[in-house]
């Protein structure tokens, strides 16, 4: 065989792949996060992936940064090498001092040259602060529908449409929904409801550069809000609670426990008695009504008032000793113990 | 200065009841109230008007107006809007206007805007509280071709500038841009005040508090009617799996606190087992 024929062979092959891009392909929008890609990026890809393998068409990558700002690794041999290993058939990549840390117009110009000549059939960002500033602008300025915060994908494959579900209030329930024409579908995805992808060492690429010409942002970071405090949430309002009631044992550690897990101190009137609490951090029909994503119930036996005021709680763990204590039956996990005992093991276990 | 408001409105949660068994909502009360994100954004424009107001340069009056952030059923958010201390509001109406989604409703505030006669900032919820959604902030932006803010907490405006907290990776900072620009506000992040009692009553008296436009003549000035098809198409409703309650867990307290801390940490994860996981 010689070297002619293979040529000619190399060059057929490039043709088919060509064709077989069907549309533009599926792009996914690279998040950076000190100097690593992150997390939301490789389960990004992995669902693009997925889509990618039913639909016939390729996965591609954009990675804007600067490689000369963190120091280590060109952008080219090492992050964009983690985005061809979780799934990624192209990795284009623009690097620039202008684009060193996250700034919309800067990076929204690059991004909309790139896309109009490429034409996606599909962008998928993270649900992070900068796929929640780009995608909107992209999408209104190439025309596209954009779902933000998806929680699953399916396909439509007879029109080659990405059908979404994402959460309506906060997850009480969810609602589907497509963007049947306009094109590219944008989506962003909720970090943390994608399983990562396998990361296949043997799968290498050469990255593509941008040529580009950075344009100046134009809202810039004065420095850091040091004397401000986000206002206080109520305890109604709370997406974590952990509540302490008369068999809880060392407050302590429920205090510690809350700390951990970001969320609230609160208790029941056995607490408030104990002078562990305010009278405004009951849980209690009588006293504040709340509807946490995680609810911690500490040494609560649970009266019918306190169980009544958790009803709306998304999850409810419950550590008393007395295994007929009332909160047992509303807790979705029970754990029969003397909090003394599980708080210690609890707390070493979260950090 | 001409501050623009964009206000939506949301079924009150407290007044539906979902089963998740039956796969159905059920409405026991329909009562809708000011999305609660744009209503900060309300409240970050009139504490703009007060400190204006308050350093006693008449030349730099604020006006405040309300705008929808979509196809509304009646104009109740926009009185409200008025009598909490907004100057003026208009309510966008028409035929074909009805299934309007963000991608069209930035156009129309786009030529609305314009329509006022310009405004030197935009000020919106951050996220709608039913669908979670934050794009009509960004995408009016890009229509206006102005910069944006996106999830701001503390907002400030004087000669010619904004001065934003917002958040960014774990701490805060402080950003500036020149205006105009569109800010989208956090819900939560300021403590909004009520309407005026007095007020609320002269507002829903007077017929005509609340200017009526009609989206097909703003449509015919700037925008063809296409551009306000909607993009999306909804799909259906997916409801997640019904609770276990009473999951006893077993073994030794560190075997126990160790289970829980997996769930914890599953959980706080940001979402739960989804209808993805059926």
């Amino acid at each position: 065989m010689d070297a002619s024929y293979l040529d000619l062979l190399m060059a057929q092959q490039e043709e088919v792949t060509e064709e077989a891009t069907g549309g533009g392909g599926i792009w996914v929008v690279a998040d950076v996060v000190d100097g690593a890609v992150a997390p939301v990026t490789l389960e990004a890809l992995g669902a693009a992936r997925t889509l990618a393998d039913s639909l016939g068409a390729y996965v591609y990558s954009v990675l804007l940064g600067d490689s000369v700002a963190d120091g280590s690794t060109p952008l080219t041999t090492g992050l964009a090498q983690t985005l061809y290993q979780a799934g990624a058939d192209g990795v284009r990549v623009a690097n620039h001092p202008a684009l060193a840390r996250f700034a919309l117009e800067p990076y929204l110009e690059v991004l909309a040259a790139l896309f109009e000549e490429e034409q996606p059939e599909v962008v998928i960002f993270g649900a992070t602060a900068q796929g929640q500033e780009l995608a909107p602008r992209l999408a209104q300025r190439m025309d596209g529908g954009l779902i933000e915060h998806v929680v699953a994908t399916s396909l439509d494959e007879a029109t080659r449409t990405v059908v979404v579900t994402f959460p309506v209030y906060s997850g009480e329930y969810f609602e589907i929904a497509a963007c049947p024409e306009a094109r590219p579908q944008f989506l962003t995805i909720e970090p943390g409801t994608f399983s990562a992808p396998f990361l296949d060492p043997y799968r290498k690429g050469e990255p593509a550069t941008l040529d580009f010409e950075p344009v100046e942002p134009a809202v810039h970071v004065v420095g850091a809000a040091d004397d401000f405090e986000p206002p206080p949430v109520p305890l109604a309002q709370a997406t974590v609670i952990v509540a302490a009631g008369r068999q809880a044992g060392d407050f302590e550690l429920v205090q510690q426990l809350a700390a951990a897990l970001g969320g609230q101190v609160a208790g029941d009137r056995g607490a408030r008695d104990a002078g562990w609490i305010g009278p405004e951090q009951i849980v209690d029909v009588r006293g504040v009504t709340v509807a946490p994503q995680v609810y911690v119930a500490v040494g609560i036996r649970g009266d019918t008032f306190h169980n009544a005021a958790v009803e709306e709680a998304k999850f409810i763990a419950a550590i008393h000793p007395d295994p007929d204590a009332p909160i047992f039956q509303v807790a979705d996990l029970c754990l029969e113990a003397d909090p003394a005992e599980v708080l210690p093991a609890l707390l070493k276990a979260l950090t | 200065m001409r501050i623009v408001v964009i206000l939506g409105q949301v079924l009150d949660p407290s007044g539906i009841v979902i089963k998740r068994r039956a796969g159905r909502i059920f409405v026991n009360r329909e009562e809708y109230v000011l999305q609660p994100a744009d209503r900060c954004a309300l409240e970050a424009a009139l504490r703009i008007k007060n400190a204006a107001l308050a350093g006693l340069r008449p030349s730099q009056g604020v006006e405040v107006v309300a705008l929808p952030r979509g196809p509304l059923p009646d104009d109740d958010v926009l009185r409200q809007a008025l009598a909490t201390g907004a100057d003026r509001a208009v309510y966008l109406t028409g035929e074909g206007f009805d299934g309007a989604d963000d991608a069209a409703m930035a156009r129309v505030l786009a030529v609305a805007v314009e329509r006022l006669g310009g405004a030197d900032l935009v000020i919106t919820g951050a996220t709608t509280f039913d669908t979670g959604q934050g794009q009509l902030g960004p995408r009016l932006a890009e229509t206006l071709g102005w910069p944006q803010i996106v999830g701001a907490w503390q907002v400030e405006a004087a000669d010619g500038r904004v001065r934003v907290v917002r958040q960014e990776g774990s701490g805060y900072v402080v950003v500036n841009a020149d205006l105009p620009v569109v800010i989208t506000v956090l819900p939560g992040a300021l403590k909004p005040r009520y309407p005026d009692g007095a007020r609320l009553i002269n507002v829903y008296r007077a017929e005509d508090a609340v200017e009526k436009w009609d989206v097909s003549d703003l449509v015919s000035d700037l925008v063809d009617e296409a551009a306000l098809q909607p993009l999306l198409e909804k799909r259906g409703q997916d409801f997640p799996p019904e609770r276990e309650r009473g999951v006893r867990l077993s073994g030794t307290p560190e075997e126990m606190a160790q289970a829980l801390a997996d769930t914890l940490r599953q959980r706080l994860g940001r979402r739960p087992a989804t209808a993805r996981e059926r």
